[in-house]
């Protein structure tokens, strides 16, 4: 019982955190820049 | 019994006799593939084309070669073939839905492999966490999908070297085959050492003719599949005219992308040099933590299974594992190494971006997280084990959707398809410039996504383009890593002469008879290509001949 108790945490902490990051990635963001020629990419 | 593995023996079929049927558990892994490639492609599966980095598809692409280093061979020309079956958008979107089924399947079958009586769950486990994962989701951001077609197909690559036999490797590295060179070492890195050390007993000479044995047809096949690209990359270097810039080695080092360092984003398979080809929100330390800590279950769930079973493959993707972890660590921490080789030989220049080869420790990776579930399945009620497939999403959720977005799709506009067809239709020879020079693009009718320059595949005959690559580090500094083309060398110069100076002889010696320039000022432009004949005006476009 002790383990399924501590699946069970272990899964909540989980889908909080997920939920967590979800919400901060679905957040409104700034448009992405319009530019003619780009970086390949910037470290 | 065997003992040692008697956890293997309480799974999802042993314990309560719910054996799952064949088809399901034949497939259980392909479909939790397809449904995950589903939920991360998200809108990248609309209409249109997914443009994004390196992912450049193209309406009615052409069947050629390019200048330079043969990246894009013979992945380029595989589009081409299929494209000419099927719409080139649908063929991409199967390419990358493909990648997920093809990964998840055979992450799928090595835990099936090696946890016979184990159930379904823990081989789902297994094919969730290699079709889920950072390396896969950094790579198709930056849009390298022909190296996720040696990474969706290593699994499968492995099985056939533990097995044996040169037709049922061939058959298993003909995704890498499709993907080219970089899908190609990825899977020579993993498959190499696997013949080498699935044998077993002997010892000294015996051992050594063995290993040689064993080696021998893989390194062969490894060699044929490897020729679409290795003959037009080999020529140049034989010639001494290939350049690899030994700046490269600090512009594609792996960096980190979360809290832990660059050890830690690579252990927890990330840490791509680029930092918009991280999933967004990836660097949350809590999810992060979560990452770090499955990546701990993992590996020891990897290396019990080397100390209780040992199946054949395991010694050798143990050091494939190892060697691209030490390969990718190379550029970030001893970079003078991969710098030393690369400029000693040009050959030597796919070390530069060394975390392509942490490939092999993203499978010992997901067989680990499969021994681990077996385990908690004999601990735990059958539906709270089952929850653990889902574990490889929530560490990562926000790869879902296109990772928010960052996959989408877009239409080419009108005009791109006009100048395809009068270039195209055009049966005399000559080169096509493509201008402005600079690589890559971000167009407004793709979201503002920067996207590699779409003429660089749309063309049926020669593209001459900047391959110079330039990569901006903190502070607004930037790393200029040198083109590679001999071609694009000199024309780059040319370009950068005094803006006076003519181009139209030059260009036409160089064999250019097309220029392709968007978004210049007409008239300036046309000023430096005198006797040059305009045949296309668009908003976005301008196609010159000479």
């Amino acid at each position: 019982m002790l383990k399924v108790l501590a699946a069970l945490a272990v899964g909540a902490v989980l889908a909080g955190v997920a939920s967590v990051a979800v919400v901060n990635v679905a957040a409104p963001t700034a448009e992405p820049p319009n530019k003619p020629l780009y970086n390949y990419g910037d470290r | 019994m065997w003992r040692p593995f008697r956890f293997a023996r309480l799974g999802f079929a042993g314990r309560d006799g719910a054996a799952p049927g064949p088809v399901l558990a034949r497939t259980g892994p392909a479909l939790l593939g397809l449904a995950l490639g589903v939920l991360a492609l998200g809108p990248a599966l609309g209409p249109g084309f997914a443009l994004r980095y390196d992912m450049v598809f193209v309406p009615n692409p052409p069947l050629r070669l390019n200048d330079g280093f043969p990246r894009a061979v013979p992945s380029d020309q595989v589009v081409a073939l299929l494209s000419a079956l099927l719409p080139a958008e649908i063929v991409q979107k199967l390419i990358l839905l493909g990648l997920f089924v093809l990964a998840a399947s055979g992450a799928g079958a090595l835990a099936r492999d090696v946890l016979p009586g184990g159930g379904i769950v823990p081989r789902l486990a297994a094919a969730a966490f290699y079709a889920w994962n950072a390396y896969l989701a950094q790579r198709l951001l930056i849009g390298q999908w022909a190296l996720l077609l040696g990474y969706a197909g290593l699994p499968w690559a492995v099985r056939a070297a533990a097995r044996g036999g040169t037709v049922r490797l061939a058959a298993a590295l003909l995704p890498a085959a499709a993907g080219g060179f970089q899908a190609m070492l990825v899977s020579a890195l993993t498959v190499l050492p696997v013949a080498a050390l699935r044998g077993r007993g002997g010892g000294g000479g015996g051992r050594a003719r063995a290993v040689l044995s064993s080696v021998a047809p893989s390194l062969g096949v490894v060699a044929v599949l490897s020729l679409p690209w290795l003959v037009p990359a080999l020529v140049p270097v034989l010639r001494a005219d290939a350049a690899a810039d030994p700046a490269g080695v600090a512009a594609f080092a792996p960096r980190a992308d979360g809290p832990f360092g660059t050890l830690g984003s690579l252990l927890t398979l990330g840490g791509i040099w680029n930092s918009h080809a991280v999933v967004p929100g990836q660097d949350m330390p809590a999810l992060a933590a979560v990452r770090l800590a499955l990546t701990l279950v993992a590996v020891a769930g990897f290396v019990r299974l080397g100390f209780v079973r040992r199946p054949a493959w395991w010694p050798g993707l143990a050091a494939a594992a190892c060697a691209g972890v030490l390969i990718a660590c190379a550029g970030a921490f001893a970079p003078g190494v991969p710098r030393a080789l690369i400029g000693w030989w040009a050959g030597f220049g796919p070390l530069r971006d060394g975390q392509v080869y942490v490939a092999p420790f993203a499978l010992a990776q997901a067989v680990g997280v499969a021994v681990a579930v077996t385990a908690l399945r004999a601990a735990m009620p059958a539906p709270v084990a089952a929850a653990a497939v889902a574990v490889p999403v929530l560490v990562l959720p926000t790869f879902a959707l296109g990772a928010f977005g960052r996959l989408g799709t877009a239409e080419y506009p009108e005009e791109w398809r006009r100048v395809q067809a009068v270039v195209n239709g055009d049966p005399a020879p000559g080169a096509l410039l493509s201008l402005p020079w600079s690589a890559y693009r971000a167009f407004s009718w793709n979201g503002g996504r920067v996207v590699l320059d779409p003429a660089t595949k749309m063309f049926a005959r020669p593209v001459v383009w900047n391959d110079a690559l330039v990569v901006g580090t903190g502070g607004g500094g930037q790393i200029r890593v040198a083109a590679e083309s001999p071609r694009a060398r000199r024309i780059g110069a040319l370009l950068a002469g005094p803006a006076a100076s003519p181009l139209t002889g030059p260009l036409t010696r160089e064999g250019v008879r097309y220029v392709l320039a968007g978004g210049v000022d007409e008239n300036t432009f046309l000023s430096r290509l005198p006797g040059a004949t305009p045949v296309y005006r668009g908003r976005e476009l301008l196609l010159v001949r000479l």
